[in-house]
């Protein structure tokens, strides 16, 4: 089956996400695969809020330009998107609200009225809605009482029937009237692979807690704000220590304090926090302390664009700190890739005793997806936290924390063990801890870091991932991070056009292996680099760092992510059908 | 049994006659005569003269950034809180550039005791105007006096439910030690205001000047009396300076409301959450 939009619009404080999720869970429930994206101000109340699923059969991983199903719970939402619609698209309205003219599956139903009737709160219009929906898209209603019971059953059985007696009115008012309009996009698979739909925030709490790191701190800040909650929800089960500290500068040193007291710790935040971090990454570097640190990115500068979505601090993420130090920047592209690099993070953290930063933005962090239950169990089951030289007790005596290595790593204590103590000194230091300003012992430590980085690329490096036949291909389009869906899904649509490319996928960002990385950049392709963002700032990191340069860039940088329609336009007119 | 011997570390780098020798030396006799060793705790310097107290103590130490003692020994001490954790800072560290972290820490009552060097000066920077100098201080960045009124550390601490305040005096060394022990014994958060000269940056509070304006609680006073100690911290208008134990409450240390953390064994030695399913539930 093709992917099919179905997309909901209202004022802000409508009930838009939840109504939004509720579906992106029954699809899933189906059998179904999802890919969700919601668009909203920040703000509380008054604005506009939307919410996109996107539904298949086979796996999706982006939204797409044209609505098969819109919602309108106001005038505006019909207004904001008629030029998404076709003929063909569904439209359900309120009649008594507004009228609309052109050629569509109208289906008007009366929210206001049914509203009124029942003297009913604003968000039940929701809950008639996504009946409707479930009816138009022919899936198990069942389904949906089920979640309704799974919310409402602590607050009663009455809360429960009231609100199915509200699914029950738009999914009767659709089977009785608009019967013409329902298509099988919910029909209920045979086989129904059981699997969780997530937010990039979602996924990397879950990795924390599967990493075993039992300290977090944070500071709200969109898009990593939701993290905070989900681990502080968790943390009576958990155990994790979870402190909303008074400013990112505590945030960061707090965590860190955590850490060298000898517990797995991570941070989240958003640029604007980093930005107060940054000072305390440079400590990290120094003392070698590890630490994860999740930067969900958002359009800036300064405030910027609070829920809107941009790559605008890779090179940020990538120089934060004063001074020179060794730090690892990691950039999932979706749900997956957050769960498996966040894990890989909190390993490297303590292998390499340095800041690990895991990259994301707005559109990976909010964003659900599907994701097999399966992946997650059967990764977790052999999963073993590598602790690198963590140890409680020193191999040897005297103990020197900052020991000159081969692989630049020394061992690390955690503090408590009798008769043996150091510091997690911020000043240049001797092996032994102690401040130095020499220049012999100076010169060995700076060396001695160094090499971490060595024995890093050496053995924890990984190589972009490649999309399509690279040996093949004569395009290649170069991305990171969350622009991966999209290109995937470009991919597919391109192919059904006569455009072909290879997509290559960079997840390990800082440091690059300039041999291996240069290997993929070679003189008979055509490279182009897609970024959200208005600098190229991973070419600017390609240039300085493998020495590529790769000179066509397509850079997208309005808060939007790059819509797969819009790519393969692109493609087109880049490489229009060569004339017979 | 320890001795102050294993507390030393290298020698320290102060100037001749500067408070902070007194301190240092007050606070390895106050962990011997606790019975501490220098693996039993984990100290937190500040930067400044007084965190270079670093290479001079023995512990399991953070000698972190300006002003993030606070924050790192707060954090340490929920991963590790069977160990004790102590704060070494200056007044600028701790009250200016940390001012956030401490009077959030106070609110926390988390269980450190923070010991500030009270010079009114920043000595590592050469002398330029702290913010506990009385308004009108001259200094380098301060040519024709300090406009702004001077910190009460003391009445902030109290104002922001700090579980224990107190201040002393670099000049009485018996003194110094004594209420770092008290300090150091209280569960929950302990401020010990250190008046101390800084003999080479300060010509103003100086021991001279201090000495006839220091004065001790009597056993009269009642340190769980919050009217009074407020009272007592307004003495410094007056430039009276009064040592000894202000305020001291028993309410529960931070890390003992964290519910989920047992009380005699460390969050780093708790064994691992492994019960991955009952989360991801929520997702299906």
């Amino acid at each position: 089956m093709n992917s099919f939009l179905w997309k909901i619009g209202g004022e802000a404080g409508f009930g838009i996400m939840t109504t939004g999720l509720a579906i992106s869970k029954l699809a899933t429930r189906s059998g179904h695969q999802i890919y969700d994206y919601a668009e909203y101000p920040s703000l509380i109340r008054g604005g506009h809020n939307t919410y996109d699923v996107l539904i298949s059969t086979d796996k999706v991983s982006a939204t797409k330009h044209e609505i098969d199903l819109l919602i309108c719970l106001n005038k505006a939402t019909f207004e904001l998107h008629k030029h998404r619609l076709s003929a063909t698209s569904t439209v359900v309205y309120d009649p008594d609200e507004f009228v609309i003219e052109g050629e569509y599956h109208l289906v008007p139903i009366p929210f206001k009225k049914i509203r009124t009737e029942h003297n009913a709160q604003v968000v039940m219009m929701n809950t008639v809605a996504i009946g409707a929906s479930v009816a138009l898209m022919d899936g198990d209603i069942n389904l949906y009482f089920t979640q309704i019971e799974e919310e409402f059953t602590r607050k009663g059985s009455e809360v429960v029937e009231y609100n199915k007696t509200f699914a029950r009115l738009g999914y009767d008012e659709v089977k009785k009237n608009f019967s013409q309009y329902i298509q099988p996009v919910l029909k209920k698979q045979s086989e129904v692979t059981e699997r969780m739909v997530m937010t990039g925030n979602e996924a990397f709490s879950l990795a924390a807690v599967a990493a075993d790191c039992r300290f977090y701190s944070a500071y709200p800040m969109t898009p990593t704000s939701a993290v905070l909650g989900i681990l502080a929800g968790w943390a009576e089960k958990t155990g994790m220590v979870v402190r909303h500290a008074e400013d990112e500068v505590a945030v960061i040193n707090t965590a860190l304090g955590a850490s060298f007291g000898g517990v797995r710790s991570a941070v989240g935040t958003s640029g604007g926090g980093f930005a107060l971090m940054v000072e305390g990454i440079s400590y990290a570097g120094i003392a070698e302390l590890p630490l994860v640190i999740f930067l969900g990115q958002r359009p800036g500068p300064a405030t910027g664009m609070p829920t809107w979505t941009e790559q605008g601090d890779l090179l940020f993420a990538v120089h934060a700190g004063h001074g020179e130090f060794q730090k690892i920047v990691l950039a999932p592209g979706d749900i997956e890739e957050m769960f498996e690099l966040t894990v890989k993070a909190f390993d490297l953290a303590d292998m390499y005793q340095l800041p690990v930063i895991i990259l994301g933005d707005k559109l990976l962090c909010e964003s659900h997806q599907s994701l097999e239950t399966e992946k997650v169990t059967t990764f977790t089951a052999s999963y073993q936290p590598n602790y690198g030289k963590t140890v409680r007790t020193p191999s040897e005596q005297p103990y020197l924390r900052y020991n000159i290595t081969d692989d630049g790593i020394s061992e690390r204590l955690i503090p408590g063990f009798e008769g043996v103590y150091y510091q997690a000194n911020s000043y240049e230091h001797l092996e032994d801890s102690h401040t130095t300003e020499e220049a012999a012992p100076r010169i060995a430590q700076v060396q001695k870091r160094s090499r971490k980085w060595q024995t890093y690329l050496k053995n924890d490096f990984a190589k972009p991932t490649i999309y399509g036949d690279f040996a093949k291909a004569e395009k290649v389009l170069v991305s990171w991070g969350a622009n991966k869906g999209i290109l995937l899904e470009a991919q597919k649509k391109a192919k059904e056009q006569g455009i072909e490319f290879a997509y290559l996928h960079f997840t390990h960002l800082y440091p690059l292996d300039t041999e291996l990385v240069a290997s993929y950049f070679t003189e008979n392709k055509q490279y182009i680099l897609v970024e959200n963002n208005s600098e190229a700032q991973f070419g600017k990191l390609l240039r300085a760092e493998v020495g590529i340069d790769l000179k066509e860039k397509w850079l997208k940088y309005d808060g939007r992510p790059w819509y797969v329609e819009e790519l393969v336009e692109k493609l087109k007119i880049r490489f229009p059908p060569t004339r017979e | 049994m320890s001795t102050t011997q294993d507390f030393s570390g290298y020698g320290g780098t102060w100037c001749p006659g500067c408070g902070d020798w007194a301190i240092g030396m007050a606070i390895k006799q106050a962990f011997v005569q606790l019975e501490l060793t220098p693996s039993s705790l984990m100290v937190f310097f500040d930067i400044g003269c007084s965190g270079n107290m670093n290479d001079y103590l023995n512990a399991y130490a953070m000698h972190g950034l300006h002003g993030r003692s606070i924050p790192t020994a707060l954090g340490a001490k929920l991963a590790n809180h069977t160990l004790r954790a102590v704060v070494v800072g200056g007044d600028g560290g701790i009250y200016g550039e940390g001012g956030n972290h401490f009077l959030h820490a106070c609110r926390g009552n988390h269980d450190i005791t923070v010991i500030v060097h009270d010079n009114g000066v920043y000595g590592l920077t050469t002398g330029q105007v702290a913010p506990t100098a009385d308004k009108g201080y001259r200094s380098k960045s301060t040519p024709a006096g300090i406009i702004e009124f001077p910190a009460n550390p003391l009445a902030l601490a109290l104002s922001q439910g700090a579980s224990f305040v107190a201040q002393s005096f670099a000049g009485d060394l018996p003194h110094v030690v004594e209420t770092i022990k008290k300090g150091v014994s209280h569960k929950g958060f302990s401020l010990i205001n250190i008046l101390q000269p800084c003999v080479t940056f300060n010509k103003v509070n100086t021991y001279q000047y201090y000495l006839p304006k220091v004065y001790k609680l009597d056993e009269s006073y009642d340190p769980t009396d919050l009217r009074e100690a407020f009272h007592k911290t307004n003495e410094s208008l007056e430039e009276k300076f009064p040592l000894g134990v202000l305020y001291q409450v028993s309410r529960p240390a931070f890390h003992e409301e964290v519910s989920h953390l047992p009380a005699d064994i460390s969050l780093g030695m708790r064994p691992a959450f492994t019960q991955l399913e009952a989360l991801i539930k929520q997702f299906v």
